[in-house]
């Protein structure tokens, strides 16, 4: 294992060092690629390489455009403009299928993975057998075990995939790639799904790979898995690519302000109001993730009457989990949570107490089928004036509706338009109308402008600001830091489930927002704590 | 003017919704005539003689009537079901113990007034069919076992549980020394009225129909039926409004073991008079595709049971006529579903109705 390791090293250095000087063989050029969905721009004229030995990691926030370039890249999409080259040979990828034969194999965040089949039967599953019609197992099997060895993917080829843990599910799908015959090998996300030391293993595997000549595109939002792993870095935001650079080269700092973008302005707009009451108080609350592992960590939060306390942090800190713990969706394992002296459990169907703007419109917080008069009643359809022993009164939910409609300038033919036909800015009005209808006591927000517009997220924005103006204590969870220090009070930066630390919304201390959601502990001074 | 505009969308919505069946419908007896042609029949001739059986004279109608029946109450039982997002493939089991527990009433000589006599043994089948499907029930809302699973086994179980309830030896109420396996015979006080004289329809088609439109208002106009509704649109971003989804999926679950009851009980105090062994010949899976068909909305399902119950009715007629096999309702049945769940059908009404609102397709949610 250790003398496989050494020599990779020793290929990688050369690789690095001579080849890609002289004459850049490259093994992969996007050129100029751009995809649009409606007004959306998912890329923008991306142009991003990989050299052969390469681990080339693309970093962005969610909607960045990371995932419609490697779905262009994998024959899943098809670019409106823009050329792709592979050994410098112009290609049309129109499918996966296309894609594979080309040498390009893809790891998906979810595993396409048939789980009653065995691993070797996954593997061969789409290749042609060597004696059709018969299935021919033992060569597929020899080729495997050794693909399995040379890499340190240790797998059982008779065990069906469901017995098999996360870990394993995912070296098999890389070892079918490998199988596929891939040069170029995308993996997104790839370690989300793992504990700390898989995540180890696979950036040892990746190494291997990539010193055997192969190209490895790692997607990833993490910053800290990005430094350790990759040669070179490039950076989406916006469906543009902000920055390329060489990983050795790359401070966290850089990659921040790159993903953040420079040119944000942080102008505020409204002057903090001067917050007194206590609205949600938050005491060493711990709780589990969906997998049990360890989502909070005695965290520890206050937010008063009147302000906006913002939640900085890298995507997959404990954030999901805190917005889940106060809304009372989520068992806490230890600490207190209080919002106006009550226990959360309950609290949405209090009235006034608690406002929800979930992470995903789609998943949480919209039923997609229903209409938008529907939707604005989600949570008051029991309620008066729409409902009255039992039963709903049409009148009432749609004339309510059409003056919401009015009222948050939600886009929409009328209140009968199924709420799935809006676009994601009106869908999210549509939330933000049902969650502050009632002025809630307590708005907790979160990822409230991911994938929206530039005009969208303003609006949405400012929506958050007149709840806080009206004297709403909020909580506005967000990865996106300029959004953050333009509307907060006060930011908490989240990292493993624990807050690191308080600032308040100085452009100047941007800086140690970025160090925090590393990891790094940072002396605050005493300004805007998180009153412990 | 205002009311005009109402109208013309209220019928254009009707038009997309049968668009689907309809043309399924129509794919269905066309692919089967292709059927009855290659088996060297006349399909004009054999439809012809369905339909003179099923709606050629009083009689036969009553006979679509009285098939239409149990499939009506079932298809509502697991549309129902469909609509709050839970799949209860159960309901032939339910409207075995559905029977069962109606005929322990109807049976008695309770010496009570008809009226109330018949009520009392429709409760019991709503008892019973909602006590079977209480523990598939409580493993999907409290433990996340699938229903589909669990419903289904159910179903043999509760049927093999009948024929042992009515064993002429050992059954508790099986009628002792009869030659069949088979109950006492239901009081005349526990029978259901006959709506046509000479023909053996009775008022569970009323029943039926009084309960497709009752549901038909509970899902548009009251509380229960929009959180089932929101349940079965999208059970996460309900949990998310603070709804007990748990207690939710229980009451949708008992709901539909309730109705699949009393349509066991409508069969024994309307129909048959005695709890017979097997009596059902498979009401509760036909119920699947009279749901299908009507896309679970409780007033097609009146529309799809008929269509269904008439085949039935017809079938006979259409064997003495052209000696092609009654079977064939089978093969029309299953062609049906088969052209309901086929995509593009489907598809072409999305795209058109989604156009009709001005909008693109997807909205955002292509964007990534």
């Amino acid at each position: 294992m250790g003398r496989i390791g050494c020599r990779g090293n020793q290929e990688k250095a050369g690789v690095g060092s001579t080849d890609q000087q002289s004459s850049a063989p490259e093994l992969l050029r996007m050129e100029r690629i751009t995809k649009r969905f409606g007004d959306l721009v998912a890329n923008d004229e991306v142009t991003f390489e990989v050299l052969p030995g390469e681990i080339h990691a693309l970093l962005g926030e969610n909607g960045a455009g990371k995932s419609t370039l490697m779905k262009i890249l994998y024959g899943l999409q098809q670019p409106d403009s823009g050329q792709i080259n592979l050994d410098r040979r112009p290609v049309t990828i129109r499918s996966p299928h296309e894609a594979v034969s080309l040498g390009i194999g893809m790891v998906h965040q979810k595993f396409m993975l048939v789980p009653n089949l065995t691993a070797l039967e996954n593997v061969v599953l789409g290749v042609s057998s060597p004696r059709p019609p018969l299935l021919e197992l033992r060569d597929p099997r020899r080729r495997l075990m050794k693909l399995a060895e040379e890499h340190e993917l240790a797998i059982d080829p008779d065990v069906p995939v469901w017995q098999l843990s996360v870990g394993a599910q995912q070296r098999l799908e890389i070892l079918k790639a490998l199988y596929r015959g891939a040069r170029l090998l995308i993996l997104d996300e790839p370690t989300a799904v793992l504990a700390p030391v898989e995540v180890g293993q696979l950036f040892r595997v990746m190494r291997l790979l990539a010193a055997e000549g192969r190209g490895i595109v790692f997607i990833s939002h993490k910053l800290s898995e990005v430094k350790a792993v990759s040669d070179r870095i490039t950076v989406l935001r916006l469906g543009r690519v902000t920055g390329s650079l060489p990983t050795a080269a790359a401070s966290p700092s850089i990659l921040s302000s790159m993903m953040v973008g420079r040119d944000v302005s942080l102008e505020r707009v409204s002057p903090p109001v001067q917050g007194d009451a206590p609205i949600l108080e938050l005491q060493d609350v711990s709780c589990l993730t969906d997998r049990r592992t360890p989502g909070l960590d005695s965290v520890s939060l206050t937010v008063r009457r009147g302000e906006i306390v913002g939640v900085a942090g890298v995507d997959g800190n404990g954030q999901r989990e805190l917005v889940e713990c106060i809304a009372g969706l989520r068992p806490i394992t230890g600490g207190r949570i209080a919002i106006q002296g009550r226990p959360p459990k309950g609290a949405l169907r209090t009235i006034g107490l608690l406002g929800l703007i979930p992470e995903d419109r789609h998943e949480q917080g919209l039923v997609g089928d229903f209409d938008v008069a529907e939707n604005l009643v989600l949570r008051a359809y029991g309620r008066r004036p729409f409902s009255a022993f039992g039963f709903l009164r049409w009148n009432h939910i749609r004339s309510h509706a059409v003056e919401q409609i009015d009222a948050y300038d939600i886009r929409c033919p009328g209140p009968e338009t199924k709420v799935h036909h809006l676009s994601g800015g009106n869908q999210q009005k549509v939330i933000v109308a049902r969650e502050t209808q009632e002025d809630p006591a307590l708005l907790v927000a979160a990822q409230p402008t991911r994938g929206l517009d530039v005009g969208a997220v303003e609006s949405v924005l400012n929506l958050i600001r007149g709840q806080r103006d009206r004297g709403a204590a909020v909580l506005l969870v967000s990865t996106e830091l300029p959004e953050l220090f333009a509307v907060s009070d006060r930011v908490v930066v989240m990292h493993a489930g624990q807050i690191m630390g308080a600032v308040p919304p100085d452009p100047t201390r941007l800086g140690e927002v970025g160090e925090m959601m590393m990891g790094h502990t940072i002396q605050v001074a005493g300004d805007g704590g998180t009153a412990a | 003017m205002e009311s005009a505009a109402t109208l013309t969308r209220l019928v254009r919505r009707v038009f997309y919704r049968l668009v689907v069946p309809v043309v399924s419908i129509a794919a269905a007896l066309s692919v089967s005539g292709v059927l009855i042609v290659v088996a060297s029949g006349n399909p004009l001739e054999a439809y012809g003689a369905m339909l003179q059986g099923a709606a050629g004279s009083i009689g036969s109608l009553a006979t679509t009537g009285v098939r239409t029946t149990p499939i009506l109450l079932t298809g509502l039982a697991v549309a129902i079901s469909f609509r709050a997002g839970v799949f209860n493939v159960g309901a032939e089991g339910q409207l075995y113990v559905g029977a069962a527990f109606a005929t322990v009433v109807a049976v008695a000589p309770l010496g009570l007034p008809g009226f109330i006599h018949v009520l009392l043994a429709l409760l019991a089948g709503f008892v019973g069919g909602a006590l079977w499907v209480a523990i598939p029930a409580y493993l999907r809302a409290y433990r996340g076992v699938s229903e589909v699973v669990t419903t289904l086994m159910l179903n043999f179980v509760g049927i093999y549980l009948i024929s042992y309830l009515i064993d002429p030896i050992t059954g508790p109420i099986g009628e002792r020394n009869a030659s069949y396996a088979q109950s006492a015979l239901v009081q005349e006080t526990a029978r259901l009225p006959v709506l046509i004289s000479g023909t053996s329809l009775h008022a569970g088609l009323l029943l039926g129909i009084g309960l497709a439109v009752a549901l038909q208002i509970l899902l548009r106009y009251t509380g229960l039926g929009f959180r089932l509704r929101m349940l079965g649109g999208n059970p996460t971003a309900a949990r998310f409004t603070g709804m007990n989804s748990s207690r939710q999926i229980v009451i949708a679950m008992l709901i539909s073991g309730g109705i699949a009851g009393l349509a066991g009980a409508g069969e024994v105090i309307g129909l048959r008079m005695r709890l017979y062994d097997r009596f059902s010949p498979g009401y509760g899976y036909d119920g699947i595709a009279v749901a299908l068909l009507a896309n679970s909305s409780p007033l097609g399902v009146i529309l799809s049971a008929s269509f269904f119950g008439a085949l039935r009715a017809g079938a006979n007629a259409m064997q003495q006529a052209t000696g092609i096999e009654t079977s064939l309702v089978l093969i029309i049945q299953a062609l049906t579903i088969l052209f309901v769940i086929f995509g593009p059908l489907r598809g072409w009404v999305a795209t058109r109705t989604t156009r009709r609102a001005g909008l693109t397709p997807g909205g955002s949610e292509s964007a990534p």
